[in-house]
């Protein structure tokens, strides 16, 4: 694979953590403006970790995790009030002061004659773990599957147990999920916290990729397109979410053939799909009409074998 | 203290082109109950069509601001029809999300015809009075009066006009009013101009005081008239005037008394402690139908 191609899978894959994580909370039923502040977070907790407390990598990124997961849970109480409308502006107020916090923040220690650190708007250098440890882009592109791999089945184990049930109830009717004796406020503070947790990962591995971050890519830009990105895809599957990112970053962005007038080309089509289809691609009824052909085929599958196996 | 009522009149002023901005969009969101995002960057379109006219043909104000209401009244009328009229029903996430796509259709579209960072908008006036010992920029108070007049007007057009009883029955209960022979439809896509045409006026004075213009605009305006709505109350018409004040007044001294990196922190910190405790707003009781409205499901 050529640098280039390398280049877009590897965004592709960051870019899918942090719309994966808005789609957990649009099971859940809310809609978050916010999730860029997990993201940066994490981004620049692992990159403090790893390039000015000399950690190693994995160390650094589950710490960048962690981190996004404190701050997702602490965010969690005061936005338990909020519902529908309120929560997306609440999100969005938490993510812009993380945000406004980093254009202050300055923390730097002299490292080799040179100072490491965040500098407020200026941003934070030298994250170069990643540079000096001489792991090339393929591998750390494969990193970055690896852990969208892990990410994946983790949300589709989810989806196959009580917990997907209890989200997605949540998501349809809270009240009426409370009446069933679902517990609200841990499962809401669950699922934030599941959301921040993945954002972080993203993020670490954003920091690390780029070696350089500043304050002003974690805007709310980013946060409102992985929430489209959820809405495009589709509700239905933690597919839906990629296959929005693949549209936009993979397609649009990296091919070029819009060159100039991308998004006008994106923004109509988004719109126009979003009449036809309100709830993306793969929504929930399409999810299950997938799912119910597959069941129809696979048993005839397994008959038509046992059946060639029946002379034996 | 002298500082602090010079700030807090610099607020007042600044804010009152919030109002207009937080007006539009309760407008908007009462008849709606959906958000419209794409509200700052279909206004942003409109002071670039003021711009355009001015660079090219050299208009006069009249005629720029005339230019900038029209452009921005066609441009919420195009978000109108495709993200609220076409998307069906019950479908509010879908409206929004498609209402950020028009955003982004806009925002690059106007950077495609006009390329550079920032072009220039004539202004409105350039002189300063002072009141005792107090100091009013010019442009600051034809804001107020324009805003003023513009929110006196509108309130006549809510409660004196068949009209705007109408819009006050949709955005009470869309159903009842719906049954008692209006059509909805029209009176969405009318709010809907009537929005656009206080956001134009809003986008004028602001342009006009900052004497330039930038693609981010659009977003600017979105995030203000958002604020301020929601210090406000949502769908609340005093409410979104209150809340828009109070946003150029917590701007305002913030920038004076901690400084320029704090001014939006503060605000937001605001609005976060707003949400908390007090997510109805200032006028909570007034419009407890409306925020319960907006707290279902989006």
């Amino acid at each position: 694979m050529d640098d280039h191609l390398i280049q877009v899978f590897s965004n592709v894959g960051m870019i899918s953590f942090i719309a994966l994580s808005a789609y957990v909370l649009l099971l859940t039923g809310e809609i978050s403006f916010g999730q860029q502040a997990f993201f940066a977070i994490s981004a620049y907790a692992s990159g403090i970790a790893t390039a000015m407390w000399g950690w190693a990598f994995w160390p650094g990124l589950v710490w960048g995790a962690a981190v996004a997961g404190a701050a997702a849970f602490l965010l969690a109480w005061p936005t338990l009030r909020m519902r529908g409308l309120y929560f997306a502006i609440g999100t969005l107020a938490f993510a812009e002061m993380v945000r406004l916090i980093f254009e202050i923040f300055r923390y730097q220690v002299e490292i080799e004659g040179e100072l490491v650190g965040p500098d407020g708007s200026e941003g934070f250098r030298g994250i170069r773990y990643i540079f000096e440890s001489d792991i090339s882009a393929t591998q750390y592109m494969l990193i970055i599957y690896l852990l969208l791999s892990a990410v994946l089945a983790f949300l589709f184990a989810i989806e196959r147990t009580r917990l997907g049930a209890i989200f997605r109830m949540l998501g349809e009717d809270e009240l009426l999920a409370e009446m069933q004796g679902v517990n609200r406020t841990y499962y809401k503070v669950m699922a934030t916290v599941i959301a921040g947790v993945i954002a972080g990962i993203g993020g670490a591995l954003y920091a690390h990729m780029n070696t350089y971050i500043e304050p002003k890519i974690f805007n709310v830009m980013l946060g409102v397109h992985s929430l489209a990105y959820g809405l495009i895809g589709g509700l239905g599957t933690a597919f839906g979410p990629l296959i929005g990112v693949g549209l936009d970053i993979g397609l649009l962005e990296s091919t070029r053939i819009f060159t100039g007038y991308r998004m006008v080309v994106f923004g109509g089509l988004v719109a126009l799909l979003l009449i036809f289809r309100p709830r993306g691609l793969l929504d929930e009824a399409a999810v299950h009409a997938i799912k119910s052909l597959w069941r129809r085929f696979l048993p005839a599958a397994q008959t038509q074998r046992s059946n060639n196996r029946a002379p034996d | 203290m002298v500082d602090f009522i010079q700030n807090t009149l610099d607020g007042i002023f600044i804010g009152s082109s919030y109002a207009l901005l937080a007006i539009g969009f309760t407008l908007i969101f009462g008849v709606m109950r959906r958000l419209n995002l794409s509200y700052g960057p279909s206004i942003m379109l409109g002071v670039f069509a003021g711009t355009l006219l001015y660079i090219q043909l050299n208009a006069g104000l009249l005629v720029v601001g005339l230019a900038t209401v029209v452009g921005a009244v066609l441009a919420g009328l195009y978000v109108e029809r495709i993200c609220f009229w076409a998307v069906r029903r019950g479908a509010a996430l879908a409206s929004m999300v498609s209402s950020f796509a028009i955003w982004m259709q806009l925002e690059e579209a106007v950077t495609i015809v006009f390329p550079d960072r920032t072009y220039p908008f004539p202004p409105l006036a350039d002189f300063t009075l002072k009141l005792g010992p107090f100091w009013v920029r010019g442009e600051h108070l034809i804001m107020f009066i324009c805003a003023s007049l513009l929110t006196i007007l509108l309130h006549l057009l809510l409660y004196r006009t068949r009209f705007g009883l109408a819009i006050r029955a949709v955005s009470e209960n869309p159903t009842a009013a719906k049954f008692m022979g209006i059509n909805t439809g029209l009176v969405v896509m009318f709010a809907f101009a009537l929005a656009s045409v206080i956001g134009g006026v809003a986008g004028y004075l602001i342009a006009s005081t900052d004497q330039q213009v930038t693609p981010l605009f659009g977003l600017w305006a979105t995030f203000k008239g958002l604020i301020a709505m929601t210090l406000g109350g949502m769908g609340s018409i005093p409410g979104a005037i209150a809340g828009g004040l109070l946003l150029g007044v917590i701007e305002a001294q913030s920038v004076w008394y901690l400084g320029t990196e704090y001014r939006d922190l503060v605000a937001y910190a605001v609005l976060f402690a707003f949400l908390v405790f007090r997510p109805g707003g200032l006028f909570a009781q007034k419009s407890a139908m409306q925020s319960r409205l907006a707290a279902r499901r989006v």
